[in-house]
């Protein structure tokens, strides 16, 4: 046995994407284990929700993972809504929608980018950053801000969407399925690519269904569990889509399946667009956000986050502010599995599983 | 080179300075030209590079620091000199100082040996695409050394990457050059260069072997995709990762000039070096064979088509390193030994075929 | 053996192909303090007040998560101050003031040597 050697791999590293530290233990470049240690970028999101009221809260919840702001917003609002017994009219539920799927098309072209970098690779982290540039002109068009939205409002959304807004999504949407067409030319089929990813990272049904892994890297291995589909929440019910399932769940699997949702992504924002054109309506309903009356109660929301389930619980006593609000992110969980998959790799292949995950770190943390 | 030597003799015999001076003396103006050259070449590459990813990457590029942003890298290279030279506590100081000398020196050689136009050759041995290859390994020594005396364990699997990635590609490279000498029927460069006047340059009979050769040399000059002693997702900066200012610059001076002088290395064996294409000189064309300084202006033209042929293998280089991400280090031995060595040897062996062929 | 060697080779060529098609394509850097980018009427950047509008209700200072702004009602003097120090620019005191008396301005260009720059009074100076 062969002396082995402690590095640290973090919190200040170029690619562990915010402050992730991972003590890691190498027999020469083999991983024998791996300790992720977090906590770095903990901001304490949790604990001032109870010091601030329910419309204080409001814009900070787009911080609880900066790349999806919108699914956030989303997970916290629908969850007071629910116990206030609030109707969202359905024109702002498929304006949400719309803002949901265009955020994830967003985070996946910025874990397209950044993952292809981790690999070595630096031209498709520049052109998934100029396809990502038009998304966020469109946010900031809407809703004033290009990362932190502020947009939905308990009731319904903030501001009406207009017609040319719609046109512009359309164009993008025409356009965007030949980018990723070049993105796939140059990764996909890369013999580089492939050794490095194929059978790399293997993360079975059942670790991943031990460890409680939900979204994309879920479906990499097999299971078809999507919440979108599963309890059809907001108007997901009403779009036809299907998420994309790969079986074999190596780093390739998740790499295709995120690919394969960023089309799906399309697709549902152009049945969005559709509804949006020709259907006219409320984009709030009447409610008094500033006094706001919460009663007693208590509720979960289920989102499908880019990154997994997105639970966001929210505890009323009654008084104006909340007495718990929890936040159950996707990369929780992705990261506490790391010991498990990363055993048995390479030094190389940390950043490769790793940067597959698509992990947030201020998500971790909150 | 020997009409400057010529020169220099005469201008020294004028002041009754003997001849033995003159030659001990005499290697300090191509050292001189060498490191003037490789300053100039090393901050156009840099500025080169950075503008050639921009194009394929939909961006500018630098353009602020003077004309369109020429200045651009001579401002980066002054920064640097101005920086503090960091001694990290606990590292080998002598061996810490000596290891980016040691990367530059042998590089500075390569520049050397290379035969810029047919009389502008500042070494010219009769082995001289042999020592090429021998001393164009010997810069990893540097790499292991600063990996080891950085004190940081980042640093050290860099170094030992290095060392790891050069035997395996050292020898791919070596079966190639054997082929191509084979063709030539001599291993010294101007020979191989005279060789392609007659035939056709060697690129076309050992194509295989330019594949070789140019993927042997991007993983010989440590550049995407076979940057692992570097690989900046992964080891931080690898073996330079505790190196700052001038030590730093030379490192990077030493990157950039190998990316050259490999290039040009390449250019001559399969390109034809200073060689027109059709061995016809525009000079010639345009003042008619008979002009008064026209050996003069072919001297410099060659010059011209060895830069050209060189800068167009740079700019592949550069389209490799914008497309590929990198290898791993089990990809990288599987390459090597599974896929290049015996395809160089089977090229060596089809080259042999050739050869006996042509002489028969 | 032989066909995935010709594939992978396809797919290089293709790659680099892809890559090398690209530097023909007009550049989409915005040479940013030379060429300003276009900001949408919605944007959110720094503060205006209209002093005659505000009634001092102090709804304001209810709904702003950082408590970055802060109303002194002095008579019918109103005026207010932005701690651009705490200021997360979310616009919840735009949204939510019953007389529309805060807007935000597309003027984003906050930055500033002083610490004591980044508190900003407003609505004063007209009344004195």
């Amino acid at each position: 046995m062969t002396e082995t050697m402690k590095i640290n791999i973090g919190p200040q590293h170029p690619s562990t994407h915010g402050v992730l530290r991972l003590v890691t233990e190498l027999d020469g470049e083999d991983i024998v284990s791996v300790t992720p240690v977090i906590g770095y970028l903990h901001r304490g999101l949790e604990k001032s929700a109870e010091s601030r009221t329910y419309l204080q809260y409001l814009p900070m919840v787009d911080r609880v993972d900066y790349l999806s702001g919108f699914f956030n917003s989303y997970a916290y609002i629908t969850a007071v809504e629910n116990i206030c017994n609030i109707d969202v009219p359905k024109r702002a539920e498929y304006i949400r929608v719309l803002c949901m799927e265009m955020n994830r098309m967003t985070s996946h072209l910025l874990w397209f980018g950044t993952y292809i970098l981790d690999l070595g690779a630096t031209s498709p982290l520049f052109y998934s950053f100029r396809d990502r540039e038009p998304l966020m002109s469109l946010f900031e068009e809407l809703t004033g801000q290009r990362m932190m939205y502020n947009y939905f409002t308990f009731g319904g959304v903030r501001f009406d969407v207009t017609k040319e807004w719609l046109d512009k999504i359309l164009k993008y949407t025409d356009e965007m399925p030949a980018k990723l067409d070049d993105y796939e030319k140059i990764i996909t089929s890369n013999p580089i690519f492939l050794t490095r990813t194929k059978n790399k990272g293997i993360l079975s049904k059942n670790t991943a269904l031990k460890y409680s892994i939900t979204g994309p890297c879920l479906r990499a291995s097999g299971v078809n569990l999507d919440f979108r589909k599963k309890f059809g929440y907001s108007i997901y019910n009403e779009l036809d889509f299907e998420p994309p399932v790969e079986t074999d769940g190596d780093t390739f699997a998740r790499y295709k399946v995120r690919i394969a949702e960023m089309r799906m992504c399309l697709s549902v924002i152009r049945q969005c667009v559709d509804y949006l054109k020709n259907n006219s309506g409320e984009i709030s309903a009447k409610v008094n956000s500033v006094a706001l009356k919460v009663p007693e109660g208590e509720y979960t929301t289920y989102v499908e986050s880019p990154r997994g389930l997105l639970n966001c619980y929210v505890k009323s006593d009654g008084t104006n502010k909340p007495y718990r609000v929890k936040w159950r992110t996707g990369s929780f969980y992705l990261v506490q599995m790391l010991p498990e998959i990363l055993k048995g790799h390479s030094m190389h292949d940390i950043m490769a599983i790793f940067g597959s995950l698509d992990v947030i770190l201020p998500e971790v943390d909150r | 080179m020997n009409y400057l030597y010529f020169l220099y003799i005469q201008f020294l015999d004028k002041y009754g300075i003997p001849e033995i001076f003159g030659d001990i003396t005499f290697p300090i103006f191509p050292f001189c030209i060498i490191a003037a050259a490789i300053i100039l070449v090393v901050l156009f590459l840099v500025l080169f590079e950075r503008r050639i990813l921009a194009v394929f990457t939909q961006r500018k590029g630098p353009n602020r620091v003077g004309f369109n942003g020429v200045l651009q890298t001579t401002a980066d290279a002054i920064k640097l000199l101005c920086k503090q030279n960091i001694n990290p506590v606990g590292v080998d100081r002598f061996l810490f100082n000596a290891a980016p000398i040691l990367v530059f020196v042998p590089i500075m050689v390569l520049w050397g040996l290379i035969p810029y136009s047919s009389e502008f050759v500042f070494m010219n041995f009769s082995t001289s695409a042999i020592l090429y290859t021998a001393i164009a390994a010997l810069p990893v020594i540097g790499l292991i050394l600063a990996g080891y005396a950085s004190n940081n364990k980042y640093s050290l699997m860099g170094g030992i990457r290095a060392a790891a990635q050069i035997i395996s590609y050292e020898l791919p490279i070596m079966f190639v050059l054997l082929s191509v000498a084979a063709l030539a029927s001599s291993v010294n460069l101007k020979d191989i260069i005279s060789a392609q006047i007659s035939s056709v340059w060697f690129i076309v009979p050992c194509f295989a072997g330019f594949i070789i050769m140019f993927i042997c040399s991007i993983a010989e000059m440590n550049r995407c995709p076979f940057d692992l002693p570097e690989a900046e997702s992964e080891l931080v900066a690898g073996y330079n990762v505790e190196y700052s200012g001038m030590r730093f610059a030379l490192f990077f001076l030493g990157e950039y000039a190998s990316l050259f002088v490999m290039c040009a290395f390449m250019a001559t064996i399969f390109l034809g070096g200073y060689l027109p294409i059709g061995n016809k000189y525009i000079s010639e064309l345009i003042f008619g064979s008979n002009f008064q300084f026209l050996q003069l202006l072919i001297y410099f033209e060659q010059v011209i088509w060895l830069l050209v042929k060189t800068f167009i293998l740079v700019y592949l280089v550069m389209l490799v390193r914008a497309t590929l991400p990198r290898l791993n280090s089990q990809g990288l031995m599987l390459l090597s030994w599974k896929f290049l060595f015996p395809l160089s040897i089977v090229n060596f062996a089809l080259i042999m075929v050739i050869k006996y062929l042509m002489v028969v | 053996m032989m066909r995935d060697i010709l594939f992978h080779i396809k797919s290089l060529i293709a790659g680099h192909f892809t890559v090398f098609k690209h530097s023909f394509k007009p550049a989409v850097t915005v040479e940013y303090p030379d060429e300003k980018p276009i900001i949408p009427d919605r944007f959110r950047g720094k503060h205006t007040f209209d002093e005659n509008a505000c009634i001092g209700c102090k709804t304001c200072m209810r709904v702003c998560p950082a408590s970055a702004v802060e109303i002194f009602k002095d008579g019918n003097k109103k005026t207010i101050l932005f701690d651009y120090k705490k200021c997360i620019f979310c616009g919840n005191c735009k949204y939510y003031c019953p007389k529309s008396a805060i807007g935000m301005s597309k003027q984003y260009e906050l930055a500033t040597d002083k610490v004591e720059d980044l508190k900003i009074e407003m609505g004063k100076k007209d009344n004195e």
